[in-house]
């Protein structure tokens, strides 16, 4: 199973941090992802995409999480050499993560 | 805008950015019975951007496309009494009124009351406020000396709230325009004018239902059918229509869109645009507030129609955040296409032609990017699959090289083009886009007495006619 499987993503850009929602289908994959979404390992799945720190913020009203990716876009959306300058498409890069059940 | 308190203040979308769509803006004056519409055409980068076109040409800084859009969405909403809010200014507020000014002119509206705000242009007040001993610690990187870009910045400009919005439109503006306003102030600002709320009054609820749902519209459709993981669901995104907030004093807000538009709003819409951007969910740092999320419900109440209530946020914090922009290298980049048979191995010849003819033309490539689009632009090194098919029907080599220089930029886009001639035989090439000079972003704090909010409300022939003068 991968992130994809439980929940809906969309990331955006402030400099050089990547901004990933990720929004749960339903509570209980909500609960999966409270223990799947670990720095170390959305830092393991990205290595050399993102250099880190990485910080999870849990949103439980919205069964939601704001995962928070510094040193992720290549140096920012001015000077990235990357074709996704603002990193639209790392929400679904993180998407891609499995998930152990 | 005038109106009592049971009447919810409706608030339409009007752009996310500069070159977004303008009729689902038109659609919205007409028929949205609205109070006021924002048009946010700046992105992080933008202002520097402008800058430079400011010192090009003292005439220009603003977004270029001001007059156009505003002739196409003047005369629906002075119709219609609908307020309208930009940050359409950039680097250049006055010449953005003038624009303005002028299409109104011709419009025979020279009555049209603009309000315009400045203040948040930094640029030439970046030494003095460093003497008084404040530092621009990088707020990314926590680089404390930016003394080490001094010779290279281009633009300091500071993020405005939504107190010149308010105040301008206090004196009977019917457009304000501003530069870097932040993009949710261009609608606080309206909806804190219809109720008489202030951002250092009001409620922590209305306040943070003021910049929740300006963060909710300040992107366009991206609440209501844009960029979103519903493109299945979303109906005739070809003719999508722009969120519509209609936001009660109680804090509580409806978020919707015009009936038979085109699009979609729902659950995942509205968390979507709620969470854009936001890093800590429980403290999103506006000019206007620090914005908490951890108490929002998102309910659909009808089709197309999503109840948002719980929004809160504490007091305007005491520093704003400023984007200095420097000047920090150029790009290079092209791309070519390798055909069947062998156009892996191609790829990787045409990588090593790259790398190598840069070395023997004495290129100091700072940073070298090389893509297989359609295998790993995107997903990099995550990508899975094999790297080696050498069956693939075709392989599209992207290049992009960072230099000090412009010339050693040129000489790596031409390395690009000289693919054409000098590699494998059925190699693809098309011109590359222009070799483009790089604006580094360098974002920190500024105490907030620092940045001097000046507003002005003038009538469109007095825009005009001081400009004359």
């Amino acid at each position: 199973m991968h992130v994809h499987d439980l929940a809906y993503l969309r990331s955006g850009d402030k400099g050089d941090v990547s901004n990933v929602a990720v929004m749960a289908r339903n509570a209980d994959a909500y609960a999966l992802l409270e223990d799947a979404l670990v720095p170390e390992r959305i830092l393991q799945h990205l290595d050399g995409l993102v250099s880190g720190p990485v910080v999870v913020h849990a949103l439980p009203n919205l069964h939601a999480f704001e995962v928070v990716m510094h040193g992720a876009l290549g140096g920012g959306a001015t000077r990235t050499l990357r074709f996704d300058e603002t990193g639209k498409s790392m929400g679904a890069v993180l998407s891609r993560m499995a998930v152990d059940t | 805008m005038s109106s009592t308190a049971t009447n919810p203040c409706r608030l339409g979308a009007g752009t996310g950015y500069w070159g977004d769509m303008v009729d689902p803006a038109l659609e919205l004056l007409e028929h949205g019975e609205l109070d006021a519409m924002g048009f946010d055409l700046l992105a992080e980068l933008s202002v520097a951007a402008l800058q430079r076109a400011r010192l090009r040409n003292p005439e220009k800084g603003h977004i270029p496309d001001t007059a156009g859009i505003f002739a196409q969405c003047l005369p629906p909403a002075r119709r219609n009494g609908v307020t309208i809010v930009t940050n359409a200014g950039g680097a250049n507020p006055q010449a953005a009124a003038r624009a303005i000014a002028g299409v109104a002119c011709e419009q025979g509206d020279a009555e049209l009351r603009l309000g315009v705000i400045e203040g948040d242009d930094l640029t030439e007040r970046l030494d003095a406020i460093r003497r008084s001993g404040w530092r621009f610690t990088n707020m990314d990187t926590g680089e404390e000396d930016v003394d080490s870009i001094a010779d290279q910045i281009v633009a300091a400009h500071a993020y405005l709230g939504c107190d010149g919005v308010i105040e301008a439109l206090g004196g009977g503006a019917d457009v304000v325009v501003g530069g870097r306003l932040a993009d949710s102030a261009l609608y606080s600002g309206p909806l804190m004018h219809h109720y008489g709320w202030t951002p250092q009054s009001c409620t922590d609820a209305q306040r943070g239902a003021a910049l929740t749902v300006g963060h909710l519209l300040e992107c366009g459709g991206a609440s209501s059918g844009g960029m979103t993981s519903q493109w299945r669901e979303s109906e005739e995104p070809w003719r999508i229509g722009y969120p519509l907030a209609e936001v009660a004093d109680d804090g509580s807000a409806v978020i919707t869109k015009l009936p038979g538009s085109g699009g979609i709003v729902n659950e995942w819409t509205i968390k979507e645009q709620m969470l854009y951007e936001v890093h800590d969910p429980r403290d999103y740092r506006l000019p206007d507030g620090v914005v908490d999320l951890s108490g929002v419900t998102v309910t659909e109440l009808e089709k197309n129609r999503m109840l948002v209530a719980g929004m809160s946020a504490g007091p305007p914090p005491e520093l704003l955040k400023v984007q200095i922009g420097y000047e920090d290298g150029f790009i290079g980049e092209g791309r070519v296409l390798l055909p069947w048979p062998d156009a892996f191995e191609k790829a990787e010849w045409c990588e090593r032609f790259v790398r190598r003819r840069l070395e023997y033309l004495n290129v100091n490539v700072r940073e070298i990017q090389l893509d297989h689009v359609g295998r790993n632009t995107l997903a990099g090194p995550s990508a899975p699959g094999a790297t080696g098919d050498r069956d693939i029907n075709e392989i599209e080599l992207r290049v992009a090289v960072r230099t000090d220089t412009r010339a050693e930029a040129e000489l790596a886009r031409r390395t690009i083009v000289h693919l054409a001639t000098a590699g494998p035989v059925g190699t693809a090439v098309n011109l590359p886009p222009p070799v483009r000079k790089v604006i580094a972003l360098w974002p920190t704090l500024v105490p907030r007495d620092q940045v001097d909010v000046r507003v002005a409300v003038l009538r469109a022939d007095e825009v005009v006619s001081h400009a004359r003068a």
